[in-house]
């Protein structure tokens, strides 16, 4: 047979016959031959790298984790980023959006250099001109709103930034003489911040010290997801994990299990918008069976019992007001929530010291349920009342390095008068208790709020708002518009002028660390030479500033941003060579403040608030808020009335378009891989894994209950059409069981119709559906509040 | 004899695919078009997958539903089923367990991806592609010697590749202490994927040492191996929930 010339087939065939006998040797003799040359497995390997290669520290910036970041430049390219083990926020650890970076700075849809429109607005059509052309148009701009005397009609909406930009934006505006420097924040964060500061008087998200923590009841709050920080809270949650014997338990209450409530002990599916209701259920038990911490709500807090205000009349205070309208069984015809559940998970929160609520950063339920403050406070609520602030395991108050004050503003008549001027948001005004009211600068500006200049800055509300088109008809009435996006997206398209920064891993800047409670500065710098003919947005501001003259100039003390970071940062701890070589510098150890100690007064209770007594009180009763619209109560759309105003209280959702006709909320979900910038959705790998829980690639996606489902006829896979009282979009369905039968989930950054070739025409935008509303008073964003109506492709034709 | 192993503890994870991004970077694998990716030729060594993974049934029904997510790499098995069936030598164990992928060898028969339990193996349909800028951040380090490249160096079409443990990166670990003059500790190596792992639920170490993280904790109650039955003896152990 060897001798015998057999072609391949036959010889398959032969084997495949004798298989199992003595014939196999046929095989032995193939291998042997084959082993005849050396074999390859016992060869020596070694490594061939570039001897050339070194190490950079920076952060990330990719979402408000600011995870410290090595990054590994090989002859001048980045190739890798590993997480910064001396960064206590990722401990060297890193996401896979932060793993996705290189993805971002060579990406290949980034603008290139300064342009200014000469097309017509949003026709895409750019002529390519120089920077020092492009601060002398932006400063002979401002330089004429000035010498107007109308500097207010400048206006800044920004995003996602922190450290000193953040300030240094504010500034920069101020020393114009606008106050219209409008942070994002009202679209995701600001509930959570205004609940502080109305109960603990801290302006500021609460920290979660949940490594030292028993129990963990997280508020619609994905914290392994996109909450406010998600790899601080994903640390966090690992260590809570870690084996011993008490092994610390998380419930997550969200309408939408997702991968928080997967990976939590207990998932209670809620109704949404009732997570107000629920805790103050639960805080009627803990009050009922006396598990509260008395000597806190006694003596360090405001508004437990009833009291007599200043004109003595009595006034309700929590304790009576929680009993008298709370009792679980009238709450379960609320939240859907069984009484008996109600009843254990208080008892397990109160029993299981040190516990833990934790309000929503980003995504869940709260915010703009046009209850969303109301309901925030109440969650807030349950940390005092078993006295679980500033204590180990609880919630405790941020601390930053010590900064120098700003420099004195120079005197400038014309800058003060416009600082006077009313937001252009409405925050203090038409929201009165509203410190950024982002999407709302749309309606103001259709209204008839004159801007004459406007500076987008990690800014793409065209895209990010609901009902953002809003945002192209005011555009219209803007004569002049400058976006400083890195691409080109939805609302860099109608700008004047597009000034790209460069990426983050191209320039200086510092970020704050936040959520761990102890102070800490990190410095972003630049890893490789910048690409491009781009500038960083703070050195522009600067050489705007200065070509404007006096007294804007005198503002601005300082060359370059480094340099402004360089004189900001001298307190830190550290100076400037040593910050830069590690990327990073910390007072670890947070320091507990004594319930009452002057450090509790000055820092942990107290210390935002503007009107009411900062006399280390927590406030059960809102004074704050008392301050503030007790005049103006009448004005407050809302169902409950009196004191109950002031104390931490549910009210039903108010929905926009009616149940019988759109049985479904829409909850547009923000999923950790798309989460945070416009420009995330231009990595094509976060595009590639985003819809890994459902097995979807490269698109978005509807989530619906099965059973649901399968009563309106609709199955997996099949395209749908969602439809609001706003818009309809058309997408593919996924059925998923971890979902209440009444909600329905898109995920958020897809369906972008600009930034990039990876971002553009993917998906559907759950945004361009959602009711543009503002909640009444706190100017949050409704972004809860939208029912839609489901149906199958085939029934629209 | 160093036998490299990996412990994900499932209670742990949390399913944010670190590792499969920070496995890509390491190891050069492709970005692939929308289209290739819908037909299931996304290429990622480290991949995760929701359990169950079709189906909605199994799960349970609302509201008791439960979902679990499994982050999976080659299990890296003792008695490796995709080195048997492969008819060029290919694929092999070296000798410290690791099965690895030789690329000039492979001729593209995809036995070995359809014996492996795990579907932990890819097959490369096209020729890689990156933009000009994008191609700047690819990983240039190249383990050579064994007949050709390994490691992160690129993989043309026609070849299968799969998880090396991130063998360029144990290379490098041991020429850094050779150069430092001294001898190599098994505690200077981990792949990308348990450096980067947020939850910190990977470990990863010498089974073969009886006071490594790796060789306790898989005696660890929770511990288990995908597919246990089948009897590859996989040296990817999980840590049950809970």
């Amino acid at each position: 047979m060897i001798n015998e010339t057999i072609s391949r087939r036959k010889f398959l065939r032969l084997s495949a016959g004798v298989a199992g006998s003595a014939a196999m040797i046929s095989a032995p003799r193939l291998v042997y031959k084959m082993t005849a040359v050396p074999n390859p497995i016992t060869l020596p390997a070694r490594l061939e790298t570039s001897g050339n290669s070194q190490i950079i520290p920076t952060v990330c910036a990719l979402c408000p984790s600011g995870c410290g970041m090595l990054a590994r430049i090989v002859d001048g390219n980045l190739v890798k980023v590993e997480g910064s083990p001396m960064h206590p926020v990722n401990l060297g650890a890193l996401c896979h959006k932060g793993q996705a970076a290189p993805e971002l700075l060579y990406n290949p849809d980034r603008l290139t250099g300064p342009m200014r429109r000469v097309g017509a607005r949003g026709a895409g059509e750019w002529e390519a001109i120089g920077w020092d052309e492009a601060v002398r148009l932006v400063a002979e701009k401002l330089g004429n709103l000035r010498a107007a005397g109308r500097p207010e009609r400048a206006a800044l909406l920004y995003g996602e930034t922190r450290g000193q930009m953040r300030g240094f934006l504010e500034r920069f505006m101020t020393a114009v003489g606008s106050p219209n420097a409008i942070s994002h924040d009202s679209l995701n964060i600001e509930a959570a911040k205004l609940a502080n500061l109305f109960t603990q008087g801290v302006y500021d998200l609460p920290v979660y010290d949940l490594e030292n923590s028993s129990y963990v009841l997280s508020f619609g709050a994905s914290l392994l997801e996109a909450g406010r920080n998600p790899q601080r809270t994903i640390a966090g949650y690992g260590y809570l994990r870690r084996g011993r014997a008490n092994r610390g338990k998380l419930v997550h209450i969200d309408p939408r299990q997702g991968i928080t409530g997967a990976k939590a002990d207990e998932w209670i599916p809620i109704a949404p918008g009732t997570d107000g209701a629920l805790a103050l259920a639960m805080a009627n038990v803990i009050i009922k069976t006396g598990q509260f911490d008395s000597d806190f709500v006694h003596n360090y807090a405001f508004g437990f019992e009833d009291f007599k205000d200043d004109q003595g009349k009595t006034r309700k205070g929590f304790k009576n007001f929680v009993l008298e309208n709370y009792d679980p069984r009238r709450v379960e015809q609320i939240t859907g929530v069984p009484a008996t559940t109600i009843g254990r998970l208080a008892g397990e929160f109160a029993g299981n010291p040190p516990a833990v609520a934790i309000l929503p950063g980003k995504g869940g339920l709260l915010n703009g349920s046009l209850n969303g403050l109301a309901a925030a406070t109440a969650v807030h609520c349950l940390n005092a009342l078993v006295g679980s602030l500033e204590v180990p395991g609880g919630a405790l108050t941020q601390r930053y390095p010590p900064c120098p004050p700003w420099p004195e503003l120079p005197d400038d008549p014309v800058a003060e008068n416009g600082r006077q001027a009313e937001r252009l948001d409405g925050a203090g005004t038409h929201f009165p208790l509203a410190r950024h009211a982002y999407q709302a600068a749309a309606d103001r500006v259709l209204d008839g709020y004159p801007v004459e200049a406007l500076f987008l800055y990690d800014a793409n509300p065209v895209y990010e708002t609901p009902g953002g088109e809003k945002f192209i008809r005011a555009f219209e009435k803007i004569p002049f518009i400058v976006s400083f996006a890195a691409f080109m997206d939805e609302s860099a398209q109608y700008a004047d002028l597009a000034l790209p920064e460069p990426t983050f891993l191209e320039r200086w800047q510092d970020d704050y660390m936040e959520g761990l409670g102890y102070p800490g500065a990190a410095l972003r710098q630049p890893v490789v030479e910048p690409l491009y003919d781009t500038m960083p947005t703070g050195d522009f501001l600067l050489k705007v500033a200065q070509a404007m003259g006096d007294p804007v100039a005198a503002a601005f003390p300082w060359g370059s941003f480094k340099e402004l970071l360089q004189d900001r940062l001298q307190n830190v701890g550290t100076d400037w060579e040593t910050l830069a070589e590690l990327g990073v510098w910390l007072t670890p150890g947070y320091r507990f403040a004594r319930r009452g100690s002057a450090r509790w007064i000055n820092e942990v209770v107290g210390k935002d608030r503007r009107l009411a007594a900062r006399d280390g009180r927590f406030d059960f009763f809102s004074r704050e808020l008392f301050c503030h619209l007790s005049e103006r109560s009448q004005e407050w759309e809302t169902a409950v009335s009196g004191d109950a105003l002031y104390l931490p209280h549910h009210e039903d959702v108010v929905y926009a378009g009616e149940e019988a006709a759109y049985p479904f909320l829409l909850n547009v979900v923000t999923l950790m891989s798309l989460g945070a910038h416009s420009y995330n959705a231009n990595l094509p790998s976060m595009q590639e894994i985003s819809g890994m829980t459902v097995r979807e690639t490269w698109t978005s996606w509807l989530e619906m209950n099965p059973e649901t489902a399968r009563e309106m006829g609709l199955a997996d896979g099949q395209t749908v059409v969602v439809e609001s009282p706003f818009g309809k979009l058309q997408t593919t369905l996924k059925l998923v069981p971890a979902l209440r039968l009444d909600v329905v989930n898109l995920p958020h950054n897809m369906g972008h119709t600009a930034v990039g070739r990876f971002a553009r025409n993917r998906g559907v935008n759950g945004m361009s559906i959602m009711n543009p509303a503002s909640e009444p008073f706190t100017g949050l964003a409704a972004m809860t509040n939208t029912r839609v109506k489901v149906y199958s492709v085939s029934r629209e034709s | 004899m160093t036998k490299w192993a990996m412990i994900v503890d499932l209670d742990k994870c949390v399913a944010c695919q670190g590792c499969s991004i920070a496995c890509r970077h390491e190891n050069n694998t492709p970005a692939i078009s929308p289209e290739e990716a819908a037909m299931g030729r996304a290429i990622r060594w480290n991949d995760v997958f929701p359990n169950p993974v079709n189906g909605t049934e199994e799960a349970g029904a609302y509201p008791h539903v439960r979902t679990r997510y499994l982050p999976r790499p080659c299990m890296h098995c003792e008695n490796p089923p995709c080195v048997k069936v492969c008819p060029v030598q290919g694929t092999f164990q070296d000798e410290n367990g690791t099965v690895r992928q030789n690329y000039a060898r492979c001729i593209g028969c995809r036995f070995c991806t359809v014996a492996c339990p795990y579907g932990a193996r890819y097959f490369n349909w096209h020729d890689p592609y990156w933009s000009p800028e994008m191609a700047r951040c690819l990983n240039p380090d190249r383990v050579v010697g064994r007949d050709d490249l390994e490691g992160p160096a690129v993989r043309l079409r026609g070849v299968v590749e799969k998880c090396t443990f991130c063998i360029q990166r144990l290379y490098a670990a041991q020429d850094r202490a050779a150069a430092e003059g001294r001898d190599f500790r098994p505690d200077e190596y981990v792949p990308a994927c348990v450096q980067t792992c947020t939850a910190k639920a990977r470990y990863f170490g010498d089974l073969d040492d009886p006071d490594s993280t790796v060789a306790m904790l898989s005696q660890n109650p929770r511990a288990f191996r995908l597919l246990e039955d089948v009897g590859t003896r996989p040296k990817v152990i999980y840590l049950r929930e809970g």
